[in-house]
C-alpha cells in the first residue's frame, strides 16, 4: 500500500512516500510563510523521485504545527502520535522515543504494542531545542550541520551552566571572546543540550530501550552524550530522524 | 564617609553617604570582572570629588563578585543584593513593604517588615523572560535603544500579543509582526506588557503589600511600570533616587549601621 506522510514543522517541512513499512522517497524543505505553495512543489518532487503518480497514492496524512494548512490529505494527526507510531512500528523493542524538534522536546512513552501511553513536552521554552542549537552554533559562527565535524577536535569541552537560550548565548559569546577553541565550545554546547534533553527524558524514570528522533538526533555528538547519560540501550532511528513524524503519518494513513 | 558598591550584570554603582544622605553616586558599564568594575566605579567617584579610598570609613559590597571585592580590601563587608535592596528601599521610603527589583539578568521580589527584616522573597535568574535581558533582546530586534522602549509605547493605540514567554520564541514572533508592517508603538506596547506579565507572575508568588517600590534598570521603563501598577492595582512609590542606585545605597546604609554610627 502506497501512502504519503507530510509533516509541517516549526523550522522544516518533510514529505515521505512509503510502501507499507518501507520508505521509498523523502524530501525536506525550510518551513516558510508560503506553506501551501512549498508543499505542492515538495510533494511533486518526492512523488517523481519515487516514480509514482499521484493517482497511485492510497492514503495521505498530515501532521506538525502547520498541519491545519494542508489540503489534499485524508486526515491530520498530532505529532506525538505520529512520532510514537513511527518509533514503535520500526523499532518494536523500544519503550520510549525522545523527539527533539525545532521548537520542542517531547518524551513519548510506548507500550509493548508501540502505542503511546503518555508523553511530556516542553514547547514553552527554547532550552535544548533545535532553535537553541541554531542560536548557539550561530554564536560560534558555524552552522548546525558543522557541529559534529567541529566538536570532533575537542580536547576540553567548556562548561555552559545556563539552561536559558538567551543566557547560554551570552556564555558562548564570552567563551568565544576569551579565545577558547571552537571545538571545545561546540562540544560544550552539545553537552549542554544533551543534559537538558536527558533531564526531560528522565522525568519518566529510566527507560531501558529508546530512540531519538527530530533534527537534533542527527547530530551524533549530542546523541552519544544523551545515550551515555540515559544508560540503557539506544536504538538509532533507522532513517533520517527528522522524518520520524512524517513516516508515522504515512504509516497511520496505511492503517486507516 | 560610608560607601556601598553594587555590581550588576550590565552596570556597576557606587554610593557615598554623609549624614545618612546620598551625597555622591556614580554608575558605569561593567568591566570584564566585578573587581575591576568595583575599582573603576568607586575610583572614578572618588577622583571626581577630590576624595581618596582613605576617606571611606566603612564600605559594603553587594551584587556579583561581592566576596572578591571584599577580599581585595575595597570593602569591609559583603551583603546579599536582597538585603541591600530591601534596606535601601526602606531607607528611602519607610512605608515600603514590597520591593520589585528587575536587573539586567535577574528579577527579584522582596518583602520586608517595618524594621527592614526580610519576610519573604522570590527570584528568577534562570530564564531571561521577565528580566532586563528580555527587553534588551527585543530592542535589538526592533533596532531601538533600551531607554526609548518605554516612551515609544506611550502613544500606542493597540498592542501586539506575544504568545511566547521564551525570549527566543518571542523574538521570532516580533520579527513576524515587523515583517507584517505593524507600527512600532504597538510592538513596543506589546513587549512592555509581556514583560510586566512575567514580572507580575513572580510578584504573585510572594504577594503584594503596600507600599511598593521598584528598583533596578527596568524601573526606568515608564510603560512597564504603568502596566505593573494596573495589574497590581497599586500605585508604586517613586524614590528620590535613580532606581538603579537602590542596591548600592542599601549597601552604604548597611555600612553606616555596621560601623556603629547613628
Amino acid at each position: 500500500m502506497i501512502t504519503m506522510g507530510i509533516d509541517i514543522g516549526s523550522l522544516l517541512s518533510k514529505v515521505v512516500i512509503m510502501d507499507g513499512d518501507s520508505l521509498i522517497s523523502s524530501g525536506i524543505v525550510d518551513t516558510t510563510g508560503n506553506i501551501a505553495g512549498e508543499i505542492d512543489g515538495l510533494v511533486a518532487s518526492v512523488l517523481s523521485d519515487a516514480g509514482i503518480g499521484r493517482d497511485k497514492l492510497e492514503g495521505a496524512a498530515g501532521t506538525g504545527s502547520g498541519a491545519e494548512l494542508l489540503e489534499n490529505v485524508d486526515f491530520r494527526e498530532d505529532e506525538v502520535t505520529c512520532v510514537g507510531t513511527a518509533a514503535g512500528y520500526l523499532l518494536p523493542e523500544i519503550s520510549m522515543a525522545v523527539d527533539i524538534g525545532g521548537q520542542s522536546i517531547t518524551a513519548i512513552l510506548l507500550d509493548a504494542e508501540g502505542e503511546v501511553i503518555n508523553f511530556m513536552r516542553n514547547d514553552k521554552c527554547a532550552s535544548g531545542s533545535g532553535r537553541f542549537l541554531e542560536v548557539m552554533s550561530g554564536a560560534v559562527g558555524i552552522g548546525v550541520d558543522a557541529i559534529d565535524e567541529t566538536a570532533a577536535g575537542a580536547k576540553k569541552p567548556v562548561h555552559i551552566s545556563s539552561q536559558c537560550g538567551v543566557f547560554a548565548e551570552s556564555e558562548v559569546i564570552s567563551h568565544v571572546n576569551a579565545g577558547e577553541d571552537a571545538a571545545d565550545i561546540v562540544a560544550g554546547l552539545c553537552e549542554a543540550v544533551a543534559n537538558i534533553v536527558a533531564a526531560q527524558a528522565r522525568k519518566f524514570g529510566a527507560e531501558e530501550k529508546y530512540t531519538l528522533t527530530g533534527g537534533v538526533a542527527r547530530i551524533d555528538t549530542i546523541s552519544k552524550v544523551i545515550s551515555g547519560k540515559l544508560g540503557g540501550t539506544f536504538f538509532p532511528f533507522p532513517h533520517d530522524p527528522r522524518l520520524a513524524s512524517a513516516i508515522g503519518a504515512a504509516l497511520l494513513a496505511g492503517m486507516e | 564617609m560610608f560607601a556601598g558598591i553594587d555590581i550588576g550584570s550590565l552596570t556597576a554603582q557606587a554610593v557615598l553617604l554623609e549624614d545618612g544622605n546620598v551625597t555622591l553616586s556614580k554608575s558605569i558599564s561593567v568591566r570584564p570582572n566585578p573587581v575591576e568594575s568595583a575599582r573603576a566605579v568607586m575610583g572614578q567617584l572618588l577622583e571626581e570629588n577630590n576624595l581618596s579610598w582613605g576617606d571611606i570609613g566603612y564600605c559594603v559590597s553587594t551584587g556579583y563578585g561581592r566576596e572578591k571585592i571584599q577580599g581585595k580590601g575595597m570593602a569591609q563587608e559583603n551583603v546579599s543584593e536582597i538585603s541591600c535592596h530591601g534596606l535601601g528601599a526602606l531607607s528611602l521610603v519607610p512605608q515600603v513593604r514590597t520591593v520589585i527589583d528587575i536587573g539586567g539578568q535577574d528579577a527579584k521580589v522582596i518583602r520586608v517588615d517595618g524594621a527592614g527584616e526580610l519576610v519573604d522573597f522570590v527570584m528568577n535568574d534562570k530564564c531571561a523572560a521577565g528580566t532586563g535581558r528580555f527587553l534588551e533582546v527585543m530592542c535589538r530586534t526592533l533596532g531601538v535603544a533600551l531607554e526609548d522602549l518605554g516612551p515609544m509605547s506611550q502613544g500606542a493605540r493597540g498592542h501586539i500579543h506575544l504568545s511566547s514567554r521564551c525570549s527566543i520564541y518571542a523574538e521570532t514572533e516580533v520579527l513576524h509582526y515587523l515583517q507584517r508592517g505593524v507600527d512600532m508603538a504597538s510592538l513596543a506596547a506589546g513587549i512592555n506588557r509581556s514583560m510586566a506579565h512575567r514580572v507580575i507572575a513572580l510578584v504573585r508568588r510572594v504577594g503584594v503589600e503596600k507600599e511598593v517600590l521598584m528598583s533596578g534598570g527596568v524601573a526606568k521603563n515608564v510603560a512597564v511600570r504603568a502596566e505593573l501598577e494596573k495589574m497590581m492595582n497599586v500605585k508604586m512609590v517613586t524614590p528620590r533616587l535613580d532606581p538603579q542606585l537602590v542596591g548600592a545605597f542599601g549597601a552604604a546604609v548597611m555600612a553606616r549601621k555596621a560601623s556603629g554610627a547613628a
